[in-house]
């Protein structure tokens, strides 16, 4: 567990967390080892001088006032370690974030993150600061009361002692067993967390269809399923539970009996047998707190094997010796690219000369995307390369790369800020002039007159105030102000309102003109004045020229053309 | 509803947990008692009663196995309640999420949903399997230790509460304003550290394309400064007198207190040494309730913003039924004044008068924020309206009864969901028991057929297992599934044509082979569909501008004329 935790963090970490544990573990030690001048004490009250206490209980008072400060130092200790590790995790995990490719950031990705990174990371942290001290020390201080107890009595020591290997084996076996069960009843929440989305999305459709009157059975059987899951678990969880307790009860049993019978056949003191039947009842509830505290420690262990998996998941690789382009020419060469088993770009050849623009138009899944994504970097291919004025991609520093292109997304992602901040993110020093010079190129100028509060209105979170074409504006208003000389545009008009739609193509035009562009299109008005248009099939490129060529060779350019053409009456 | 009325089926089961548990509690006192015993017997002067002892020792072990047959039964029952609580939970809130009116959705995120029947029902857990038990357990277990103690000395027994009292006098000092506001501070960097974290990885795209990563990673840096230093500071704060309160109550120093009180009493008081036993024994355990209160206190307030939570969505009102709904005579919509507004003071939509013909395409077009979106949905009832009403067939829909009008009404709107399940069970949703044949005619109407047959599976596929479909294809399979349903009233958004052109041409398929006698809405994007169209509205800010013909309206040279120019010079 602490391997782990300081594998996540890394090693410069360990210092302070071994000092802690090592604190915990000396208190504990310390707590155990004062419980032996218990005997002393209770030699001088049970015997004929009750007046001897004194001495005795001084020294016990002593033993008590160490270990009261070293508890005092290591839970303070304990907290101040948890906090160090938490701020270190989290600027582990924001700098490790911020260099992962964006291929990585699936959106089931996002919403898993999102919760590892508040949730998480705190119950992995919590470990040190709240479970790591009832945990040694439920383990160390009855090691310590046997190790006392052998001292005084070998026989009754030895019965205690027994109980250590049963109680070992036990915890193991049963963290064995229940991290089967774990998986599994996690893996069944997962799927009825699923579930529960797809019910909730599907709501329109599934009242169309009058199943909500009877349960839904597809979410019912996984709801059922994730309880028989989690009755196994209990199940499974129970002869452990109920193995440690009698494990314990047993040999605190033995003990009384053990004790019974040396003092009554006098070969132990009573003072003795008294002090160790006491300290042994003071050990039993630590150990049977131990199956709680081993389950929590199960699940900030998940936690911590979940973002020990994040952390390790490589970022794209930085060049040793970067190097610049010196002009803007794009190329794609033999570019192979897969995802999982499933090859997305298959041997695809297209170069685009500087200032000229480039179309890709296919069927929806057939990697156009990609295609843009793979020029800004934000996957390595597989086989090829993507060349930017001659440069392989992977050569160039990803600051200069990203420096050279200007990206409009499908889905525009604002953040909540005003309009200009968000305008701004395009290029931080740009002089109030040019500000106002993208936004108005983008018309964003209408948009923000309609806005309350103009300039300073806040567009909410992911820009949730604006509407889908008002957002696309601002995310052109942001690459007119990049002024980079590759432009890539992803599906720009979809989707909009026609009032949108003259505005964004208005302001796109302004942004294409003189740059080199590749885009991402449907509508096939806005392609035809590409200057060069290929159409991509399953990865693969099937036809490509002009668009009076791709006409004239009638293939299946030429049919997407007559389909969207034609009204539909014919 | 209160909290109880969510669980006042599982009361009998739950009573039993508990009552265990404080059974299974008390007899754990037995082994302790019977060391007290053994200790007086042995101490007393005089011959040792040798039947007693073995009594006592035998009566001891007999309370450690009623203690272990209880705690492990209630630990048992308890566990597999809570598992039956949480399925029920569940149940209960699919089924309340199934009638919510489906508006109220939209104003919430379907994670938040999704977190109230995950998370939240899980977090119920401890208030269910634990924490009730073990609290009453840390109560009555020292309750009676103390009654028992007082009768040995009562003077010891005031002295053995010291240390319990030293922890309760550091409690008010966590509670001083100081303290309080640094705990709201602390939530607060902890509600902002975690928006951070999800703008920082929402925003990931944009972020890199645009070099801010620094900018961004600077955001989320600051929150995490901000977030420790308010940690620091309530740690500062609360860490020692946590400190300090744990060390008040530990046993070393709890059993130094009993042996000084004892020894004076011993040596002064005239008390018998025996009687020191049942206070270094029992003693220690009357520190478990400030303990407790500490533990379980964290997982109970947790478990009951759950409950708050769980038992807002139980509450939501449905739409209201009618009681008896009334059959509507053909399929003729008409919207009569319509007034409506997602928030009470902003209308977005402003007195609509509107006539769908049967036999015809109403087209409506307008600026973003017209209200165009809005006034579909309140055909299929997402909504009712403020004022004025929807009528379907002459009968309001209010008067219809929500499932005569989901068999009258279908809808293919821009947000596609399919489920993970075959492609013959998604297009036959709204129709479960429609022939294969009938699956087939419609996937081949909307243009899906060739695209399903090179599925792994054909139509046995399972969407999200076996394959996953475009965005384009999974729109196809969507209107595939309003043509089966072939209800006599269509509703459709066009921007969900826009896929890809054989989505678009699917859709104008479909809209040109519904023949004869039905009535469709469409939210037009293209003109070709608006061309084709019988009516064409045109909203502006939640009123209908104009409306006619499409060739009249654009003889008009009104605003739909120069709508549709100003988007045909700059698309051409």
């Amino acid at each position: 567990m602490i391997r782990l935790l300081l594998k996540v963090l890394g090693p410069e970490h360990a210092p302070p967390v071994r000092r802690t544990v090592a604190l915990m573990t000396t208190t504990a030690i310390a707590e155990g080892l004062s419980y032996a001048l218990l005997v002393p004490v209770l030699r001088a009250l049970f015997g004929s001088e009750p007046g001897d206490v004194w001495l005795p209980l001084a020294g016990f008072g002593a033993a008590v006032a160490i270990y009261a400060v070293l508890r005092y130092v290591s839970d303070l200790s304990g907290f101040r370690a948890g906090t160090t590790l938490l701020r270190a995790m989290y600027h582990r995990l924001g700098d490790h974030l911020a260099r992962l490719p964006i291929g990585w950031y699936s959106a089931d990705r996002v919403g898993q993150l999102s919760v590892l990174a508040s949730n998480g990371v705190l119950q992995a942290m919590g470990v040190i600061a709240h479970l790591l001290a009832p945990f040694i020390s439920a383990c160390v201080t009855p090691l310590t009361i046997v190790a006392v107890m052998l001292a005084f009595n070998w026989q009754l020591g030895l019965a205690a002692l027994a109980a250590a290997p049963v109680v070992a084996a036990i915890q193991v076996w049963t963290g064995r067993a229940m991290a089967v069960h774990d998986a599994e009843r996690a893996e069944r929440r997962h799927e009825a967390a699923g579930r529960v989305i797809e019910y909730l999305q599907a709501q329109p459709v599934l009242r169309a269809g009058g199943r909500t009157t009877e349960r839904f059975r597809l979410l019912d059987d996984s709801l059922t399923e994730l309880q028989r899951a989690s009755r196994r678990t209990v199940l499974s969880a129970l002869p452990g539970v109920v193995a440690l307790a009698l494990a314990v009860q047993a040999v605190f049993t033995v003990l009384l009996v053990l004790g019974a019978y040396l003092a009554l056949g006098g070969h132990i003191g009573v003072p003795e047998v008294l002090t160790i039947l006491v300290l042994a009842a003071r050990s039993a509830d630590p150990l049977l707190s131990l199956s709680d505290i081993s389950g929590k420690l199960r699940g900030a262990r998940a936690e911590l094997v979940r973002l020990d998996a994040v952390l390790h998941t490589p970022p794209l690789p930085e060049p040793p010796d970067p190097v610049e382009p010196d002009r803007h020419d794009l190329e794609f060469d033999s570019v192979v690219f897969r995802h999982g088993d499933h090859t997305v770009i298959d041997d695809v050849s297209v170069s685009v000369p500087e200032g000229r623009r480039l179309a890709v138009v296919g069927p929806s899944g057939a990697g156009k995307s990609t295609l843009l994504q793979l020029l800004a970097r934000f996957y390595d291919v597989d086989a090829g390369a993507v060349r930017v004025g001659g440069v392989d991609v992977r050569a160039v520093a990803s600051e200069v790369l990203m420096s050279r292109i200007a990206f409009v997304f499908q889905a525009v992602h604002l953040f909540d800020g005003t309009i200009e901040e968000n305008v701004r993110l395009g290029r931080a020093g740009a002089t109030d002039a040019e500000v106002r010079a993208a936004v108005t190129a983008a018309r964003l100028d209408e948009v923000i007159d309609r806005l309350p509060g103009g300039w300073a209105a806040h567009v909410g979170e992911g820009g949730a105030l604006l509407s889908g074409g008002e957002r696309q504006r601002v995310s052109i208003a942001r690459a007119l102000l990049k002024d980079a000389p590759v432009v890539l545009l992803d599906e720009v008009t979809s989707a909009l309102d026609p009032v949108n739609e003259a505005a964004v193509h208005a302001g796109i035009e302004r942004l294409m003109a003189g740059r080199t562009v590749v885009m991402v299109a449907h509508r096939l008005r806005t392609v035809r004045r590409a200057d060069h248009i290929v159409f991509l099939d399953n990865g693969r490129v099937t036809e490509q020229g002009t668009h009076e060529e791709l006409l004239r060779h009638g293939g299946r350019y030429a049919d997407y053309w007559h389909l969207s053409m034609t009204p539909a009456a014919d | 509803m209160s909290d109880t009325a969510l669980l006042r089926p599982h009361l009998r089961s739950f009573t039993t947990v508990v009552v265990l548990q404080v059974i299974g509690a008390v007899a754990g006192l037995a082994p302790l008692l019977a060391v007290v015993e053994l200790g007086r017997a042995l101490l007393a002067s005089g011959p040792v009663d040798h039947g007693h002892v073995w009594f006592v020792v035998t009566a001891g072990a007999a309370g450690l196995f009623v203690r272990l047959v209880c705690t492990a039964a209630s630990s048992g029952i308890g566990h597999l309640l809570d598992d039956r609580v949480q399925l029920s939970f569940r149940r209960r809130l699919a089924e309340a999420l199934g009638r919510a009116p489906i508006g109220w959705f939209s104003r919430r995120r379907t994670g938040e949903l999704a977190k109230v029947a995950g998370e939240d029902v899980s977090a119920v857990h401890p208030f269910i399997a634990h924490t009730p038990g073990e609290l009453v357990a840390a109560f009555v277990v020292p309750l009676v230790s103390l009654v028992y103690l007082f009768t040995v000395d009562w003077r010891l027994t005031l002295i053995t509460l010291i240390p319990v009292a030293l922890a309760v006098a550091l409690v008010p000092l966590m509670m001083t304003p100081a303290r309080l506001r640094e705990q709201k501070e602390f939530d607060a960097a902890m509600g902002r550290i975690a928006d951070s974290v999800v703008e920082f990885v929402h925003g990931i795209a944009v972020v890199k394309a645009f070099g801010g990563s620094e900018r961004a990673s600077r955001r989320f840096l600051a929150a995490v400064a901000d977030f420790t230093t308010s940690f620091f500071r309530m740690v500062r704060g609360l860490a020692p007198l946590g400190a300090g309160m744990q060390v008040a109550l530990s046993p070393p120093f709890v059993l130094l207190a009993v042996l000084t009180g004892g020894a004076a009493l011993i040596t002064n008081g005239g008390m018998a040494p025996a009687d020191l036993l049942p206070f270094l024994l029992l003693g220690l355990g009357l520190t478990a309730p400030v303990a407790a209160l500490g533990h379980g206190f964290d997982d109970t307030q947790t478990a009951r913003r759950a409950v708050g939570r769980i038992r807002d969505v139980l509450t939501v009102r449905p739409l209201p039924e009618p009681a008896h709904p009334v059959a509507p005579q053909g399929h003729r919509v008409e919207l009569r004044d319509v007034r409506f507004g997602y928030v009470t003071g902003h209308e977005v939509l402003r007195g609509i008068d509107l006539v769908l013909e049967p036999g015809t395409v109403t087209a409506v077009v307008g600026p973003s924020g017209s209200g165009k979106s809005t006034l579909v949905q309140l055909l299929p009832r997402f909504f009712d309206p403020a004022h004025g009403s929807v009528v379907l067939g002459g009968v309001d829909l209010r008067d219809l009864g929500s499932q005569a009008l989901y068999r009258l009404v279908s809808f293919v709107f821009q947000d596609v969901r399919l489920l993970r399940a075959s492609v013959a069970d998604n297009i036959a949703l709204a129709v479960p028991h429609a022939g294969h044949d009938d699956v087939v005619r419609a996937a081949r109407l909307a243009n899906i057929h060739d695209r399903i047959l090179e599925l792994p599976r054909g139509y046995d596929t399972v969407i999200g297992e076996d394959t996953g479909l475009s965005g384009g294809e999974a729109q196809r399979i969507a209107i595939a599934r309003a043509l089966l349903a072939d209800t006599p009233v269509l509703v459709l958004d066009e921007a969900t044509a826009f896929a890809d052109p054989q989505t678009e041409h699917a859709v104008r398929q479909a809209l040109a082979t519904l023949d004869g006698d039905r009535t469709i809405l469409v939210i037009a994007h293209r003109l070709e569909t608006v061309a084709d169209a019988d009516t064409v509205v045109l909203l502006e800010n939640g009123t209908v501008a104009e409306r006619g013909t499409p060739t009249e309206l654009l003889a008009q040279q009104g605003k739909f004329a120069a709508f549709w120019q100003t988007r045909e010079e700059e698309v051409r």
